[in-house]
């Protein structure tokens, strides 16, 4: 074993020595390179160490995390958070019992009434109202109730946009269309400020669902082309075999279609996903205060002005981590199931 | 004796002039087997295919067991005939997403609304009369072609059919898979069930059906049991045909 690796350090080395230094002026390039790499570790490292003040960060943590949730009711958006992380640990890593590997995606799905009980409360907690969410809570929540509306609105126009029937075919090409045409600031900006005029007087929703329902009319558009890409790929044969069976159109589409669809399209639907929680950093400059614009404010603070550079760095981490925590678990959704269809 | 199928002068056309079916009549008994012959593209896999309802047909009247269809495609009287009718394809089509079991459990549980539990029962005898009951919880894709067609023929039989369509069921299979399939189509005679079989298997021809139907360009040349067709067909078209299946 120790041998093998050894043997492949001096091959790995041997073609370092070839691409690299194969002449004089490669060798000149790989040591300029060589150099402009150093200089920058050598300053972001002296910057991180002696200069960066990193009090803004550490004295503002509960800030990051809840926003303006009420202190002593912090332990219930920080419940859901750690419950959330406990389940992500234990899909990757908790035990094969078949039971509950079978009903792991209803547990993931009831993480989100759980969230929502704990963040509204009532039923025995005290009520808070959605202006005091805010920090990586708000965020990861807009990304989850995001995500799960758009899903099934995004197969449900993919279907439309296959549907024989002309006019519901083309209304629902003009959306997928025209959605994919318009910015999503755009699409923010009018579920921020449109939507209350269009509503009747005495019906408000409030603005972390205004949000909500405006990411969900935008990724819903590219959620269904990705679908509808799933679905094209599809064999006739498979619609052809089913329907010798006497399935009718919906069970088709409930049991053949779109478990195939969805399967074809997961690592597009990740990708959305992780999207989605980046694109929510979008909200900081329409007025809610998620993470991104936890860190705004906090750089508004006369106390903290200047150090900007400090909290974006550790803004970047925090969305690196979670992006990263999601890529880990859909690649493991992925592998699961081309174990269980093998290479289908 | 009850008559399965009857059709008298079905015609269809895909486009305008080719005719893929023309003037086709034909009437198959209960528990006979019917084996369709001809050259590629002489219109066999729309012939069958008209009588589960994956084809229409332009002018013509079929009664399949009893239910009388006709060029409008009555899509409940299709799904009716559907659900007594079984269809094994070339290609085999299963649903690679779902088990073995899972396939073959589907119809019964969603179209004739049988419980879960009786239909796995079902589904397993199935699985067993074909010999890969052992095969039960695994994919398709990690089954042998031959174990495939095996498992389409079990999902076919799921809804009790009272007629089995085969479309050339042996034909993407390595030459040393297609015994088993036959096989179990053998067992599945013996038991008296109706079929209707596009092949080319004249083995399996001469020992199971009992009437050889040979088309040619759409129109029916000749309909003689297995006996009188391979010795001593009447048609000049069908002499060459089988001479050539021969030289292979
Ligand atoms: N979906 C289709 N569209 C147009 N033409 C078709 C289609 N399916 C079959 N045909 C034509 O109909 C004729 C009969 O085809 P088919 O029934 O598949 O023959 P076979 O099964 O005997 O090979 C052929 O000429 C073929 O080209
Ligand atoms: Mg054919």
């Amino acid at each position: 074993m120790l041998k093998i690796y050894i043997s492949s350090i001096k091959v790995f080395l041997k073609t370092l020595k070839k691409k690299l230094f194969s002449n004089l002026f490669n060798t000149i390039i790989t040591l300029l390179i060589i150099l402009f790499i150093s200089v920058a570790c050598f300053n972001t490292f002296e910057w991180l160490i002696s200069q960066a003040n990193w009090k803004v960060v550490i004295s503002n943590l509960p800030l990051y995390a809840f926003g303006s949730y009420p202190p002593n009711e912090q332990w219930r958006p920080a419940t859901w958070i750690i419950s959330l992380l406990l389940l992500s640990i234990f899909t990757l890593c908790g035990p094969e019992w078949k039971w509950l590997r079978k009903n792991l995606l209803i547990i993931w799905v009831g993480t989100i009434p759980l969230g929502l009980y704990l963040l509204y409360g009532g039923f025995g907690l005290s009520p808070i109202m959605s202006r005091h969410w805010g920090g990586l809570t708000l965020t990861i929540l807009l990304t989850v109730c995001s995500s799960l509306l758009s899903l099934p609105f995004g197969i449900v126009l993919a279907l439309c946009r296959q549907s024989s029937l002309p006019l519901i075919q083309k209304l629902s090409s003009i959306y997928i269309d025209a959605m994919r045409a318009i910015p999503l600031i755009a699409v923010l900006f009018f579920g921020q400020l449109l939507i209350p005029l269009f509503l009747p007087v005495g019906i408000e929703i409030d603005r972390v669902w205004r949000a909500i329902f405006a990411f969900t009319l935008f990724v819903s558009a590219y959620i269904a082309e990705d679908i509808r890409g799933g679905l094209q790929s599809i064999p006739n044969t498979q619609i052809e075999a089913a329907n010798s069976l006497g399935l009718n159109q919906y069970q088709i589409i409930q049991f053949i279609l779109i478990p195939q669809a969805l399967r074809i399209a997961l690592p597009a639907l990740t990708n959305q996903s992780i999207g989605l929680f980046q694109n929510t950093s979008l909200m900081a400059i329409l007025g809610l205060v998620e993470l991104l614009g936890v860190g705004r404010s906090i750089l508004a603070n006369p106390e903290f002005i200047g150090q900007y550079i400090e909290v974006y760095v550790w803004l970047a981490c925090v969305y690196w981590m979670v992006c990263t925590i999601m890529a880990i678990l859909a690649r493991h959704l992925e592998q699961r199931m081309t174990i269980n269809q093998a290479n289908f | 004796m009850e008559p399965i199928v009857v059709a008298k002068n079905l015609t269809k056309s895909y486009t305008k002039g080719l005719r893929a079916l023309d003037n086709v009549s034909l009437t198959v008994n209960q528990g006979k087997v019917l084996v369709v012959m001809g050259p590629s593209g002489s219109g066999k896999s729309t012939l069958i295919r008209t009588f589960n309802g994956l084809e229409t047909f332009d002018k013509g009247e079929l009664s399949i067991l009893g239910i009388k269809v006709d060029s409008t495609h009555d899509e409940r009287k299709i799904q009716k005939i559907r659900r007594r009718v079984g269809m094994v394809f070339q290609q085999f089509n299963l649903f690679p997403h779902l088990s073995i079991l899972e396939n073959i459990t589907l119809a019964p549980v969603h179209v004739q609304k049988r419980r879960q539990i009786e239909a796995e029962e079902y589904g397993m005898y199935l699985l067993s009369q074909m010999g890969i009951d052992s095969h039960a919880k695994k994919y398709p894709s990690q089954l042998s072609g031959g174990e495939q067609q095996r498992v389409a023929i079990a999902r076919a039989l799921a809804l009790k059919p009272k007629l089995l369509l085969f479309d050339e069921p042996t034909s993407a299979l390595d030459p040393e898979r297609i015994t088993e399939v036959l096989d179990a189509m053998r067992r599945l005679a013996e038991q008296g069930m109706t079929m209707i079989v596009v092949t080319h298997e004249i083995g399996f021809a001469k020992d199971v059906s009992d009437q050889v139907l040979f088309m040619d360009s759409g129109k029916v040349i000749e309909k003689s049991p297995p006996n009188i067709f391979f010795s001593n067909a009447r048609h000049e078209r069908s002499r060459k045909f089988l001479n050539q299946l021969d030289k292979h």
